[in-house]
């Protein structure tokens, strides 16, 4: 017993003296930032639209009060602390937080965007956060896209070719400049941010493709090695599926990757033209 | 034919019974065996869910219908064999005044 | 091992089998669905006896069915008291009974003996 206790002493005083000058820069610091952190927590409230399919009642927005001083800058790392400090409940999809994976697509204060790369608006005002607009819920902020996922589907996006290889087992080469009219459509990530932000999406879902799909649809259509671009056009060609674009251009608005669908789309209509559709 | 004697079904209730049909219809392209599972799965959950959504949760049962003509469309794919059900919660499942 | 083996054998079902089970009734012999024409009333088209009596054996053999009850003018909910998923099942058992497929909007329409017997026995496939 009493040799436990000298032990411990020992210890204490051997390592205090070593805790102590770093006990003191803590404290110094506490001390200035603890008063005002304490009479001013940077608090901002989340409203984040809520709805669980096990306990079926009304969609509700539901309260979160965050201190921004012990949060990350973005909207993703708010839902994160929510989610393990406040309320485990709540139900949202995130993967990479770096923009590249698309999961965690939302609508952020009316606008629809990445989580991960949108920064927490200032603390003054009100954040809501509800699911991308006129998607099916299946919980909470996560939506069903398999609609948006067979659209993608349709446009056979893949390489298509009439003729082998040249070299067979290789790879089919391109050149830079053809690689080039890829730029501004390789990069879409699929969040379906731009074809839930449309207007003409939101009244024709299932019939009109979307900014997403049919920027993939001029992706395959302006590759240099696919051989199948009459055919793709032609599959497209309808009052529906391309031609529900009105060039609102909400889609160009919305996009987190900074792309650009409807120009694209454009260039689709334009070609129709030339190729006498 | 006319509608006779009984109750009119309302839009949403043919649906119900459309993806009820669906999946009786489904039931019969699988063996034997699995047919009898998949008919007493699926029965079963939609009489427990008869009774138990209100009738007037619109949103719940849109969602309800939704799930259920994914996993139809599942269960009609030749690769798919047999359907089972797990109940998580027994005590929350069970209808408390059947 | 052996347990593998037994969840394989389970898992490899053969899809080529289509088992009709349900109420298979014993039927008079020569309504094999051979030689039939696509006229409605042809000879070999089924009898509206022959009709009522296999409906009514689809319908008394429904387990939740109390067989004396059951007549050519029942209305499966509102004298059967049957549900309409139980309807459904019956109009399903009709279908297999008389080799048909039945449309959605028909099917939602027959909810009695009588309306199922009037349907059956216009049907031209009915076999």
């Amino acid at each position: 017993m009493a040799t436990g206790l000298f032990r411990r002493a020992v210890s204490r005083i051997s390592t205090a003296r070593f805790m102590l000058a770093r006990a003191h820069a803590s404290e110094a610091q506490a001390q200035q930032v603890e008063p005002k952190a304490r009479s001013s927590p940077t608090l901002k409230t989340f409203s984040i639209y809520r709805w669980n399919p096990d306990s079926p009642s009304k969609p509700e927005l539901q309260e979160y009060k965050i201190d921004l001083k012990e949060c990350g800058p973005m909207v993703l790392d708010a839902l994160i602390k929510i989610k393990n400090e406040f309320d485990p409940t709540l139900t949202f999809r995130r993967s990479c937080r770096e923009g590249i994976c698309g999961s965690c697509a939302m609508n952020i204060d009316g606008c629809n965007g990445l989580a991960c790369l949108t920064k927490i608006p200032s603390a003054g005002s009100n954040t809501t956060i509800t699911p991308l607009p006129h998607m099916f819920v299946i919980k909470d902020l996560v939506v069903d896209m398999t609609n948006f996922y067979n659209q993608y589907k349709s446009i056979e996006p893949w390489l298509k070719r009439k003729t082998p290889a040249s070299v067979p087992g290789k790879e089919i080469l391109q050149s830079k400049k053809d690689r080039a009219k890829l730029d501004g459509m390789y990069e879409c990530i699929l969040c379906a941010c731009c074809s839930t932000s449309c207007p003409s999406y939101w009244w024709n879902p299932e019939s009109y493709l979307g900014p997403a799909a049919l920027l993939h649809a001029n992706r395959w259509i302006s590759d240099s090695r696919d051989e199948f671009t009459k055919e793709r056009l032609d599959a497209i060609n309808d009052e529906f599926k391309l031609y529900r674009c009105h060039t609102i251009l909400n889609c160009a608005r919305a996009c987190p990757k900074g792309l650009n669908p409807g120009k694209q789309i454009t260039h689709i209509k334009q070609l129709q033209l030339s190729s006498g559709n | 034919m006319g509608a006779s004697g009984g109750p009119r079904l309302s839009g949403m209730q043919k649906e119900v019974l459309s993806l009820y049909r669906g999946f009786l219809r489904v039931a019969r392209s699988k063996s034997a065996e699995d047919r009898r599972k998949i008919e007493s799965v699926v029965s079963a959950e939609f009489r427990q869910n008869s009774k138990k959504v209100d009738r007037k949760s619109f949103l719940y049962i849109e969602y309800l219908l939704r799930r259920g003509k994914k996993q139809l469309d599942q269960l009609k794919s030749p690769d798919t064999v047999r359907l089972s059900s797990l109940n998580i919660g027994a005590s929350e499942t069970k209808n408390p005044n059947p | 091992m052996a347990l593998r083996a037994a969840i394989l054998r389970h898992v490899r079902v053969p899809v080529q089998t289509l088992t009709l089970i349900g109420p298979r009734l014993k039927r008079p012999v020569p309504y094999g669905g051979s030689l039939r024409f696509l006229s409605s009333h042809g000879d070999d088209h089924l009898t509206k006896e022959e009709v009522i009596d296999r409906v009514l054996s689809v319908v008394k053999s429904f387990p939740k069915v109390d067989p004396s009850k059951v007549t050519p003018d029942v209305h499966f909910q509102n004298d059967l008291g049957l549900d309409s998923l139980d309807n459904v099942e019956i109009v399903m058992a009709l279908e297999e009974e008389f080799k048909l497929e039945i449309p959605d909007k028909e099917a939602d329409k027959i909810d009695s003996c009588d309306l199922a017997i009037e349907y059956i026995y216009n049907h031209p496939m009915a076999g």
